[in-house]
């Protein structure tokens, strides 16, 4: 079978995808988007057609921004791909993916990838129980769903949490508790950026709103220095220690956990793309220029997936990406790419002060129990993992080796940041000499007819 | 990370894959003081990317000593085993209870025949197999697709987990007071009086026995003892499921059940270098061939799949050799790192103990490419 | 309990759930349906573990179901179609579980 070819190829619909695909289908080059959700918007934008045409309030202002943008891609002239899987980029930047059952190679002179950000995992004991859900996952529900649940309790920081807290409050729900797990020395670290976040001042006004509207309605519980969450079969309690010992039990069915996003580099890890461990940010990244190209000249990674910056900037840096694609066609504008690069700085002055104040402390990003399950695929715990670092594992592959954390369906990506800190503690190097797990296809699991549908000749 | 080691070791072993764990668990057994340098975690690595066959059938068909050398270690696995699991190591999953070649035609059939009959008649009866039908397969494995004509069944076969297997090692060498070092490649080697000198990055170790069993850096590290090793990498892929309850009675040279319920699909034969890229049309191939095998296995999902580089000589099998120049030198290259690891550990631990490779090791020098 | 927040309207249609009969709305995914209904627990994981929706974004895989007897499923990928018979995903039963 021939192969379609693409101009230019962008794995993602979320405000980088988009944004990529309209500057460059604009441009005139063949693109098309891939998107394994069934509607355009990512998470950020989630459902924003849907949503557009009778829009619920309690979404926000911020939510409805991306419906210019979604407008702007429905008309743009690019291919679009919803429902499909990407599970593999080649050397050779052929596109291995599978659509309606079917296997499919498709080539590329660029690639685009703009697979948006996932949520720090939050390893708490009872993080797996039914009712526990990421506040992603409840702020997908709402969006998608128009579902929201009375008396949760919100837990972590972030935000995101306030975000989604606030969201469901306008929505009408009763939230039982915000329990802010921020440190209360974390403003120190945070304090000298304050000035460069100041350029955005509306971004500061909104979190402070959204603080003092849910304040108006629920407490917030801060200095907490753990968090449990108790039940049989499903979710019952958050039990929660202040910094001054007490230990208060929270009656709850539903629970909402976040602290943070961190780049979704599953996809770029695992085509072999360098990538770079961020400190500050405490998560991996692409290596990427300014405009977003990676270690291979033709891809590109734009969008939270090269580092996190929000919405809007993850759109603007969709137009660089495509705007640097371009420019290898020939097509170039100088004022038109100054532009973006400076919206670009201005939509990032915030997050230097914001990666520093909302940065989970340790005890947090790492369980605190010994029965705390890690690996939520292979259902390891905290002494799992622990076993195996006892009998020699010294980094994320070998301990792979040594007890499957990290070879289920998720692919690590529940568990992957815990493992690798943990391995780093254990053995006293850096995050970034521990280095993370080494990834391979599929990116997401595909069925065994799926994958024969290439039709591969037999091994021999 | 440096680890408060001391400096001298009855044996030091380059490579902590299945060879260099199986040997330094050997000479560990023996009461032996055995320091084990291992390599980077992302190091080229054949043993985390095995398949887990303790295999017989068709080995050595045409080269007799490798046929009795695998025998002979398909025969000291239970013996390993128990060994493994007297001194407190994690269950390696260990079953020989035979093992199956399915057949996709009778060319398939006729051909996997004349070689395992081959195989037979230099045996002098030790090896037994038999060729199986398509209704006696059934038998065994109701789910069979129609293209399958038959299979051949070997009962000295089996499997096991070889990442299990790899971590009793490691804590057989620990239990025995053996000493594990990762992120610690072997540099360079020297004589220093009549001991060997081994140099790393975390500092220099002597020792009375060196054992190269670093792969196909082996290829490298062999002429630091005056060595020759003719090696090449051929790359394998192998496609790994989801869990299932089980599925198949028995492994076979294409699927194999974990006995945590995942399937293990594999593999390619390639020879395209040091690269482990995996390709869609490889992995396809395999997925094709497993569905026309067991086309129940249709809606499976497959959640990894990976390629690995097999370490092959000239000819494909195993090159052991001593140095005659260092004395105490040993260098091993082979790619049955699963299969021969009862042999390793039991019998040619004990030859590099005693200083003198065993004459059933002969024919396996470097030295059978010079003719 | 999960509950609408907007008057939702959209064409009622019935699912089962482990033989139960629901009643949904068209263009819900499975997970959505479900937890309107307060279904919580989708899967069973090794160990006898109760697992539920986490992520609703199909990176956690942790809301696997059986759909017409498919297993595996990602519930909060797959939208409902009127008469889907879906079931929790139970571990495998292994045997020789090490």
């Amino acid at each position: 079978m021939k192969k379609k070819h693409f101009q230019v190829v962008v794995i993602g619909a979320g405000p980088a995808g988009m944004a990529a695909a309209i500057t460059a289908a604009k441009a005139g080059l063949k693109t098309i988007v891939i998107d394994d959700q069934r509607s355009i918007g990512g998470q950020v934008y989630r459902s924003i057609q849907a949503n557009s045409d009778t829009p619920p309030q309690y979404l926000g202002n911020s939510y409805y921004a991306g419906t210019k943008l979604s407008e702007d891609f429905a008309c743009c002239g690019a291919s679009y791909l919803p429902g499909c899987t990407v599970w593999q980029i080649t050397e050779t930047h052929e596109i291995a993916l599978v659509y309606s059952g079917k296997a499919e190679l498709i080539t590329a002179e660029y690639i685009v990838i703009a697979t948006g950000a996932i949520e720090r995992p939050m390893p708490v004991r009872g993080w797996t129980l039914p009712g526990v859900m990421s506040v992603g996952g409840a702020q997908t529900l709402l969006k998608q769903s128009a579902l929201g649940a009375d008396d949760a309790v919100f837990v972590g920081s972030g935000p995101l949490l306030y975000l989604t807290a606030w969201q469901y409050i306008k929505a009408g729900m009763a939230v039982r508790a915000v329990i802010d797990i921020t440190g209360t020395t974390q403003w120190r670290s945070a304090f000298p950026f304050a000035p460069l976040a100041l350029i955005q001042p509306n971004m500061l006004l909104m979190g402070q709103k959204w603080l003092r509207e849910i304040r108006q309605k629920t407490k917030i519980i801060t200095n907490v220095k753990e968090v449990e969450i108790k039940g049989q079969s499903c979710a019952e309690a958050v039990s929660y220690t202040l910094s001054s010992g007490t230990k208060i039990d929270l009656p709850a069915s539903h629970v909402f956990l976040h602290q943070g996003v961190v780049p979704n580099v599953n996809l770029s890890m695992a085509t072999g793309l360098d990538h770079r461990w961020d400190q500050k940010a405490f998560c991996w990244r692409p290596v990427t220029d300014t405009k977003g190209k990676s270690s291979d000249e033709q891809i590109y990674i734009t969008g939270d997936g090269s580092g996190i910056g929000g919405a809007k900037a993850a759109e603007i840096s969709g137009r660089l990406a495509a705007r640097a694609i371009m420019k290898r066609f020939g097509k170039f504008n100088f004022l038109k790419e100054l532009y973006y690069k400076l919206r670009y700085l201005h939509c990032l002055s915030i997050r230097p002060f914001l990666d520093r104040l909302y940065l989970p402390p340790v005890h947090f990003r790492l369980p605190q129990s010994n029965d705390t399950i890690i690996c939520r695929c292979e259902a390891l715990t905290k002494s799992d993992i622990f076993d195996a670092l006892a009998s020699g594992a010294t980094g994320p592959n070998q301990l792979k080796a040594f007890c499957r954390a990290g070879m289920g369906r998720c692919q690590g990506r529940n568990c992957g940041l815990i493992v690798q800190e943990m391995i780093a503690v254990h053995t006293s190097q850096s995050m970034a000499e521990t280095g993370y797990y080494r990834l391979r296809p599929p990116v997401k699991p595909i069925t065994l007819a799926e994958l024969a549908s290439l039709e591969g000749p037999w091994p021999e | 990370m440096k680890a408060a080691v001391k400096s001298n070791f009855d044996a030091i072993i380059a490579g902590a894959g299945l060879i260099g764990l199986s040997i330094g668990y050997g000479l560990s057994r023996r009461g032996m003081s055995v320091l084990i340098l291992d390599g980077e975690d992302t190091a080229i690595r054949a043993a985390r990317g095995n398949f887990g066959l303790v295999w017989v059938q068709g080995k050595g068909a045409y080269f007799p000593p490798y046929a009795d050398w695998t025998m002979r270690s398909s025969e000291l696995w239970p013996k390993l085993t128990d060994e493994l699991q007297e001194i407190d190591g994690p269950e390696i999953g260990l079953h020989q209870d035979g093992g199956l070649t399915i057949c996709l035609s009778e060319a398939e059939m006729q051909k996997r025949f004349e070689k395992l009959d081959h195989l037979r008649a230099h045996q002098n009866g030790r090896f037994r197999f038999e060729m199986l039908d398509r209704a006696t397969l059934k038998d065994i494995m109701p789910g069979i697709g129609p293209q399958v004509v038959g299979a051949a069944y070997c009962a000295h076969d089996g499997h096991v987990n070889p990442l299990y297997l790899m971590r009793a090692l490691q804590n057989g060498v620990v239990k025995n007071g053996g000493v594990c070092i990762s992120n610690t490649p072997v540099q360079d080697i020297c004589k220093s009086g009549t001991s060997i000198r081994v140099c790393t990055k975390d500092g220099d170790f002597e020792c009375q026995r060196l054992v190269l069993a670093a792969g196909l850096a082996n290829a490298t590290l062999a002429p630091k003892v005056g060595l020759r090793q003719s090696l090449r990498p051929q790359k394998g892929q192998i496609v790994v499921t989801e869990k299932l309850e089980q599925q198949l009675p028995l492994p076979t040279l294409l699927l194999r059940q974990t006995d945590e319920g995942g399937l293990m699909i594999g593999d390619s034969h390639e020879d395209t270098g040091f690269e482990t890229s995996v390709t869609p049309d490889v992995v396809s191939g395999i997925a094709n061939r497993a569905l026309a095998t067991l086309p129940g296995l249709a809606d499976v999902g497959v959640v990894r799949s990976w390629a690995a580089l097999r370490v092959m000589s000239k000819d494909g099998y195993p090159i052991y050799d001593q140095s005659e120049t260092m004395s105490g030198a040993f260098a091993v290259s082979c790619h049955s790192g699963v299969t021969l690891s009862a042999a390793h550990a039991l019998d040619l631990a004990s030859y590099i103990a005693e200083g003198r490779l065993g004459q059933e090791l002969d024919g396996f020098s470097q030295r059978r490419f010079n003719v | 309990m999960f509950k609408t927040t907007t008057s939702q309207s959209g064409r009622a249609v019935h699912l089962s759930f482990e033989g139960e009969v629901i009643a949904a709305f068209d263009g819900d995914n499975v997970a959505a349906a479900l937890l309107r209904v307060g279904k919580l627990q989708f899967r069973t994981a090794a160990k006898n573990d109760g697992r539920g929706p986490y992520c609703m974004m199909g990176v956690c895989f942790e809301c696997l179901v059986e759909i017409d007897g498919k297993p595996n499923q990602q519930a909060c990928q797959i939208i409902i179609r009127d008469g889907m018979q879906i079931r929790r995903q139970q571990a495998p039963n292994i045997t020789s579980e090490l």
